[in-house]
């Protein structure tokens, strides 16, 4: 059975050198033995053996740990390791495994692979402290342990540097949490828990506090750490101050999504003004036709009219176009800290006509943010658009109400401007709703712009506008600043 | 002059100065005998889906020039619902996208439309009009 079991094997043993691991039963192929210079008979083949008598103290641990990990969760590594040969000499491996390697085992086995390096590394680079000082000098980069056993960590002086404590600080597990931002709270918590008890390595970019209370970001890799008996007894890993490139990232990052949209609502634009300019002009060429064809000075005189049609509807669009172009060029405008309801009473004074005759009530509520920095003109401008539609498209048999309040929420400002009118169709009009010319209702004086600078005004501002609508029962415009 | 071959035509265009023109030409060069127009897809929607079955073939157009870029209903959406009933007809409907949009996006996706003939950039010849109507 047993045989059965390894039999026949996966890789033609004589050419590779390579473990096979088949439920805790080991079978190393007839190259490594032969590389390392032992008969079958000699030496036990299984992992105890291997830890106490063949692999050279300096990467026992290392192996330990990679070995028991691949073993419990398949993660893959490549390690030089040194392994005491018959004649008492070390060779150096390089010990690996693939997931490429493995896919082509039955589920339950695995393989660890060994090739000999050809190039000896000299002992005067070999595991040097001074290698080890520099390069986590270098990298900003520390090391840290945690003991499940005796329920301690330990630091290194550069762990201890970067987190900008004192030389003598001792770490513990209990103050753990004041090592991360509070955002990082729960993914540090997760990242920990898993790793120390399922044994799941982690690599991630997380935000950690230093001493002082400074935010800053760290590239944090965590291994579990196992006894002989496949128990994981701890965690081990480092921490590198990654807090300059990854500022940088989130910098470029911001400014490539600003470049993004700007390049997106110049697109647009392109879009709009060739589509909106094209429908003027070719009326006119139509009707220049049309005056070439006609007979009588009447008929021609007639046609003129139009003409002075189309030259208004080109007007119109052009006014426009210009408008969105300001909003563009405008974005350097100063912002200054702008009271919503100042902005609010100047926007109702200005349309109070309608106001009054659509019998609009009002629920307003500034008080959780009363003012916020902003361009006046744009603040004016949102209100206005979304207070007119509200009043514009209210409901046939009920007076409009809009409610109007601003807050904060996850550092965040927000405005939202609720009506209870006719509701748009979310299904059908989402992806056209802030469009130029769009309009969905039937009203007479729905021009379709309205909206379109609303979004444009936001954007440039790197904010965001989102709709909520229920036909029949309302709108629910959310600004994010 | 001769008498149009076209009884009914119909034109979906939102742009007034646009129809005003078009209904013009054809009444100059006299290419159908009558001419219905639609301001968006949903009033042209609503009146070819309020048709009976076997109504008189004479209140169903030839021809049919489509504006893609409507408020309230666009031409894509027309076509979708159109395409559901034309087979209540017992007419070939030549349906043409007049338009003008150059996305090439829009003219692609209205070539792959079986239920539409052609795509007609705006602004159109006043000959490429007749020809049309001659067909």
């Amino acid at each position: 059975m047993l045989k059965n079991n390894l039999d026949p094997h996966f890789i033609d043993n004589s050419k590779s050198e390579y473990w096979e691991i088949s439920s805790n039963i080991f079978y190393w192929s007839s190259a490594f033995l032969k590389k390392i210079g032992y008969d079958k008979t000699e030496i036990k083949e299984d992992i105890i053996y291997f830890l106490k008598y063949l692999i050279h103290d300096d990467c026992r641990e290392a192996f330990r740990d990679s070995f028991f990990n691949y073993i419990k969760n398949d993660s893959i590594f490549d390690l030089d390791i040194q392994i005491k040969c018959k004649s008492g000499n070390y060779k150096e491996f390089r010990c690996f495994t693939s997931y490429e390697s493995t896919k082509k085992f039955n589920k339950n086995t695995k393989a660890i692979f060994f090739k000999e390096r050809k190039v000896v590394t000299d002992d005067r680079v070999k595991n040097n402290g001074f290698f080890y000082r520099e390069s986590a000098e270098m990298t900003k980069t520390g090391s840290w342990f945690i003991d499940f056993l005796k329920q301690k960590s330990y630091w290194d002086q550069q762990t201890r540097k970067i987190l900008e404590y004192p030389e003598d600080y001792l770490p513990s597990l209990k103050d753990a949490g004041e090592y991360y931002a509070e955002e990082d709270h729960e993914l540090a918590t997760n990242l920990f828990f898993k790793c120390g008890m399922s044994g799941i390595p982690f690599n991630i970019e997380i935000k950690m506090l230093t001493a002082n209370k400074r935010a800053f970001w760290v590239r944090a890799i965590g291994k579990p750490v196992y006894n002989d008996h496949k128990e994981i007894i701890g965690i081990r890993g480092v921490f590198q101050d990654i807090d300059d490139e990854k500022t940088k990232a989130l910098a470029l990052q911001k400014t490539l999504d600003i470049i993004a949209s700007q390049n997106s609502r110049l697109f647009n634009f392109a879009h709009i003004v060739s589509h909106n300019l094209r429908s003027h002009t070719s009326n006119l060429t139509l009707i220049t036709e049309l005056i070439d064809s006609m007979d009588t000075v009447e008929e021609k005189l007639e046609m003129m009219a139009n003409i002075k049609n189309i030259s208004e509807s080109l007007n119109t669009t052009i006014t426009h176009l210009n408008e969105v172009v300001t909003i563009q060029t405008q974005t350097h405008q100063n912002k200054v800290d702008v009271n919503f309801n100042d902005i609010l009473n100047y926007v109702k004074k200005s349309i109070c006509k309608i106001i009054s005759e659509s019998k609009t009530k009002f629920k307003v509520d500034f008080s959780e943010l009363p003012s916020l920095d902003y361009i006046p003109a744009y603040l004016e401008s949102i209100l206005l658009n979304l207070v007119t539609n509200a009043i514009k498209y209210k409901h046939p048999s009920r007076d409009p109400e809009i409610t109007i309040k601003t807050y904060i929420k996850d550092q965040k400002k927000y405005l939202e401007v609720r009506d209870n009118g006719i509701g748009i169709d979310m299904d059908k009009y989402r992806n056209k709703l802030f469009g130029m010319y769009q309009t969905f209702h039937f009203n007479k004086d729905a021009v379709g712009i309205g909206l379109f600078i609303t979004k444009n005004q936001i954007e440039s501002l790197n904010g965001q506008i989102q709709v909520d609508s229920k036909v029949n029962e309302g709108t629910n415009f959310k600004i994010q600043f | 002059m001769k008498s149009p071959t076209v009884e009914l035509a119909c034109i979906i265009d939102d742009d007034n100065i646009y129809v005003k023109l078009v209904k013009k030409i054809i009444e100059t060069k006299k290419l159908c005998k009558h001419l219905m127009v639609f301001s968006d897809g949903k009033e042209s929607i609503d009146y070819f889906e309020a048709l009976p079955q076997n109504i008189e073939e004479n209140r169903i157009p030839e021809i049919i020039f489509l504006d893609l870029n409507m408020p309230v209903m666009d031409g894509w959406e027309f076509l979708e619902r159109f395409t559901r009933i034309k087979n209540r007809f017992n007419k070939v409907i030549t349906i043409y996208i007049v338009s003008s949009s150059i996305n090439p996006i829009d003219i692609d996706r209205a070539k792959s439309l079986s239920t539409v003939s052609d795509y007609l950039i705006k602004p159109m010849k006043m000959n490429e009009i007749e020809a049309i109507f001659e067909k």
